[in-house]
């Protein structure tokens, strides 16, 4: 019989969505073949939670979900310290969620020096340097369980992954949000009319879409299997990014008219130039309804 | 003694004092809190539709629909259209069924010796997942329901896959859960039940060869304060019923030692949850069940259980209510930036009641108030003056027994202490 | 490097602005401009397909002239009171140095939309210096120096302000020299759209 990889999954400051995220994944079956958890929030485990911090289990793979803060203790045992002794144990370690890699919502929560592991919003921690080498972060709020399950298979496989300046993979982080929106033909042609409750229109105009700015792989790797909260009507709210949230998420910042937030990489002369031209011409087909008669 | 309970969606500690081999006292002590309340407090109002899925990770939505309310209560006369009413009812119902699918197969069936039932949780959630999502856009964690309505132009097509997941989802309660010779749904009598095959009346009678059929009985008081096309509000002691209750005389309060608060209606501890929508709402299954077994672990199990062919049904039926011609959101006339008010709602989610209250200034926030439905049924009150589940657990032999009586309950340790 | 044709292009549009501020737009025609420079007009033909295809080119130059000055100014690194002064500064010294561009700008391109409306839809083709001014006040008011509104409020007061004057320079109303005016003009429009 061939050895299931041990997986330890500890909770910080957390709401466990990335626990109830990854119960989607299709193939939760196979998954469990290949590997077991010493202990998880929600799957019976080999060992109880105050065995696990009463000792130390060996495990493969540390996966981290909520904030962290030393001030936080997990059956009576820091949580900093069960970290450490479980990073040491573990050959690899995966921040699961936005808290768990920068803090994410509950970094305003009221306990000491709230953060992910190694990153405070933007900022790269002191602690937990010498464990950076082994992290990989997969931000999200929630995780899309897909980039979960196929980096846990990475490293059972020991395939390198390329990841980007903040730990994650880049298979998944290096698109935007935009990128396969159904909605992008509104954003082409600058068609900026967008009303909630339509499958017309771009949403980065006005109601605080952060699609152009947030890495992601939601409109790729659609959520559910079926659907994304862009093609659905939702503004993207920036949720796998460092300095989430934002303030202010269904509103586009403006300066005289001017989105605060660009397309990644796209220079400001360079968008203006383009919104300049193309809003200059009307493209009826975009102005009317998709199912017009 | 001190048991640590785990994947109760976070942990507990529960202190048992034992006084002649039986439980004489349980004082519950949730160990952390995220301040979301206080994380809320300056930020604009419509943020919160984004900030408070988060509380909880397997009820956000619910979380959801109630913050919009609470939000839409501010205007005092906001026109939502009748679509998106019965969308938010949906996909919030759907929430509520794969709650039920997890706490069965998670939570119970370990109580009860049989391994945890993974798979069969996780394929009636993926699909009900599946059904928020087609409407929503994901799940877990979706913003759709906003002020005005719901950001959805959902499609005809876009139904007919709801209901190709919904009745996928009957299909497989049925073939796992409790295959019954008769329609379920016409099913008013517990003793049939126990006599149908299923998940159910395995774990139904497993407890009654333990005898534990009696145990976990508390003051059997019931309330709920939701009201949707399916619950209605009210309280029942025993089965007397009220239905003029107001969220003006519910109170929370701290408890020592806990980072969880207590709530009482008119200074009075009541249980919320299935079992008390089903007593309040007359649910003839759950009234015959309660006749013999009264508010203990096996009226809770089949109310909650049953709960679930109930919605998916009357999912059906919502379908079929909604008119697409109508619009999915209204515009509200007057600027959120301009309000100054305060709002409430109540909406059943999973586990009970769940009540939300805020009050704005100029759209932002001043001060928000979350009551879980955990908080009710976990009180954590004293000798003098028990919570519902540590009168349930008074009086028994040993923590393992108070080990079921408190998952009766169906415990989310997240969403009380936010 | 310019190319030769290039140069010679820009020649031709030189030429053009300045027979088009001494004769008028309609007057001049293509042998007209390719006789002042000495070209055949079969030649003209190679450089410029057309009148209305060299009126296009010309705004087009226009833009990217004053869009590159103006680029200078937003990339230093000085106030946006002092941006607004030199804005205003450079608008007036090209009034001055090369009036034929100025005046093409208002009377030529802004009076004879039917010669621009196709090809030059909208803004497109002053996009440039458009580009520039639409920076200045972006940066503004990140800065929180200019007061957040309506680009097109904004725009109207800058571009209406500056383009009247020279408008009343040319037609030899204002007693002072153009530059004279730079102190208190820049004052009133800084003083209007600050916060």
């Amino acid at each position: 019989m061939k050895q299931k990889m041990k997986i330890l999954w500890i909770t910080g400051l957390a709401c466990n969505g990335n626990s109830h995220s990854f119960l989607n994944y299709p193939y939760l079956e196979q998954f469990l073949n290949d590997f077991e958890f010493i202990n998880h929030p929600l799957f019976e485990s080999a060992y109880t939670l105050e065995e696990v911090v009463s000792n130390h289990i060996a495990c493969d793979i540390l996966i981290i979900e909520g904030s962290i803060s030393s001030e936080l203790f997990k059956a009576d045992l820091n949580f900093f310290e069960f970290i450490k002794r479980y990073s040491n144990i573990a050959s690899k370690i995966v921040t699961v969620g936005t808290c768990a890699t920068f803090g994410g919502i509950f970094k305003e929560s009221e306990y000491k020096d709230i953060s992910g592991l190694h990153f405070n919003t933007k900022n790269l921690l002191q602690n937990f340097a010498d464990i950076r080498h082994k992290t990989i972060s997969i931000s999200g709020c929630p995780i899309h369980p897909e980039h979960l399950a196929n980096t846990l298979y990475a490293i059972k496989d020991k395939i390198l992954l390329q990841l980007d300046e903040y730990l994650r993979p880049k298979e998944y982080f290096a698109y935007t949000i935009h990128n396969g929106c159904t909605r992008n033909e509104y954003f082409e042609y600058k068609i900026d009319n967008h009303q909630f409750g339509k499958k017309e229109g771009c949403m980065f105009y006005d109601h605080g879409c952060q699609a152009p700015f947030t890495h992601g792989s939601c409109n790729k790797i659609l959520w559910n299997e079926v659907n994304s909260k862009t093609r659905a009507g939702q503004p993207c709210h920036g949720c796998t990014e460092a300095d989430f949230p934002k303030a202010n998420l269904f509103e586009t910042k403006k300066n005289m008219g001017i989105p605060s937030f660009l397309p990644f990489g796209v220079p400001k002369r360079t968008y203006l130039t383009l919104a300049g031209v193309t809003k200059a011409f009307t493209i009826n087909r975009l102005k009317k309804e998709l199912f017009d008669d | 003694m001190i048991k640590l309970i785990e994947k109760i969606e976070g942990e507990a500690k529960l202190n048992f004092s034992f006084k002649e081999d039986k439980i004489d006292f349980v004082d519950i002590e949730f160990l952390q809190t995220r301040s979301i309340e206080k994380i809320l407090e300056g930020k604009n109002v419509l943020d919160a539709l984004v900030i408070n899925p988060r509380v909880c990770g397997i009820c956000g939505h619910a979380h959801l629909i109630a913050t919009v309310e609470a939000i839409e209560d501010c205007y005092k006369d906001i026109k939502i259209s009748n679509k998106a009413k019965i969308i938010r009812e949906l996909t919030l119902n759907f929430e509520l069924i794969q709650n039920h699918f997890k706490w069965f197969y998670f939570t119970i069936l370990p109580l009860f010796g049989y391994k945890q039932a993974i798979l069969k949780a996780a394929t009636p959630s993926q699909l009900m997942g599946k059904a928020i999502a087609t409407i929503a856009g994901q799940y877990p964690h979706t913003s759709y329901a906003i002020v005005g309505g719901v950001v959805s132009d959902i499609t005809s097509m876009d139904l007919i896959k709801v209901k190709q997941y919904i009745n996928e989802t009957i299909r497989f309660f049925e073939k796992n859960m409790l295959t019954t010779t008769e329609d379920i749904l016409d099913c008013n009598n517990i003793e049939t039940l126990l006599t149908q095959k299923g998940d159910l009346p395995l774990i139904l009678n497993n407890i009654f060869k333990n005898n534990w059929e009696h145990l976990g009985k508390s003051y059997d008081r019931f309330i709920a304060f939701g009201e949707n096309s399916f619950f209605t509000k009210g309280k029942s002691l025993k089965t007397r019923r009220f239905s003029n209750i107001s969220l003006g005389e519910v109170e929370e309060f701290s408890s020592k030692n806990s980072y969880a608060k207590n709530v009482t209606f008119k200074d009075t501890y009541f249980e919320v949850g299935p079992l008390s929508r089903a007593i309040i709402n007359k649910i003839p299954l759950i009234i015959d069940t309660h006749k013999e077994y009264e508010d203990s672990i096996v009226s809770r199990i089949v109310a909650r259980v049953y709960e679930i062919p109930q919605l998916l049904n009357h999912t059906k039926k919502l379908l079929n209510q909604i008119n697409l011609e109508e619009p999915s959101y209204i515009q509200p006339k007057i600027d959120i930036f301009k309000i100054i008010s305060s709002g409430s709602s109540a909406v059943e989610a999973a586990r009970g009641s769940l009540i939300h209250k805020v009050n704005i200034e100029n759209g932002i926030i001043k001060k928000y108030e979350i009551i879980t439905p955990t908080q009710w049924n976990l009180s954590n009150g004293t000798r003098k003056k028990l919570g519902v589940s540590q009168k349930a657990m008074i009086g028994l032999k040993d923590e393992k027994i108070a080990e079921i009586v408190f998952k009766s309950f169906d415990v989310c340790s997240v969403c009380t202490t936010h | 490097m310019i190319t030769k044709k290039e140069q010679k292009k820009n020649d031709i549009i030189q030429c053009s602005l300045e027979l088009f501020a001494s004769k008028g737009f309609y007057n001049t025609t293509i042998p007209d401009i390719a006789n002042a420079l000495k070209m055949s007009v079969g030649n003209m033909y190679n450089y410029f397909k057309s009148k209305d295809i060299l009126a296009k080119e010309i705004i087009k130059f226009i833009s990217s002239y004053l869009g590159k000055k103006l680029r200078e100014i937003n990339e230093l690194e000085i106030s946006t009171k002092e941006k607004t002064r030199k804005i205003v500064e450079i608008y007036f010294k090209i009034a001055l140095a090369k009036p034929e561009m100025i005046d093409y700008f208002l009377r030529i391109y802004l009076s004879n939309r039917d010669v621009f409306q196709d090809g030059c839809e909208g803004m497109i083709c002053v996009n440039e210096f458009v580009t520039e001014i639409m920076i200045y006040f972006e940066e503004g008011v990140v800065k929180g120096d200019l007061r957040d509104q309506d680009f097109f409020s904004a725009f109207g007061l800058f571009m209406g302000y500056l383009g009247g004057m020279v408008f009343l320079k040319g037609e030899n109303i204002l007693p002072k020299r153009l530059d004279e005016y730079i102190d208190d003009i820049s004052f009133n429009i800084y003083k209007a759209l600050s916060v």
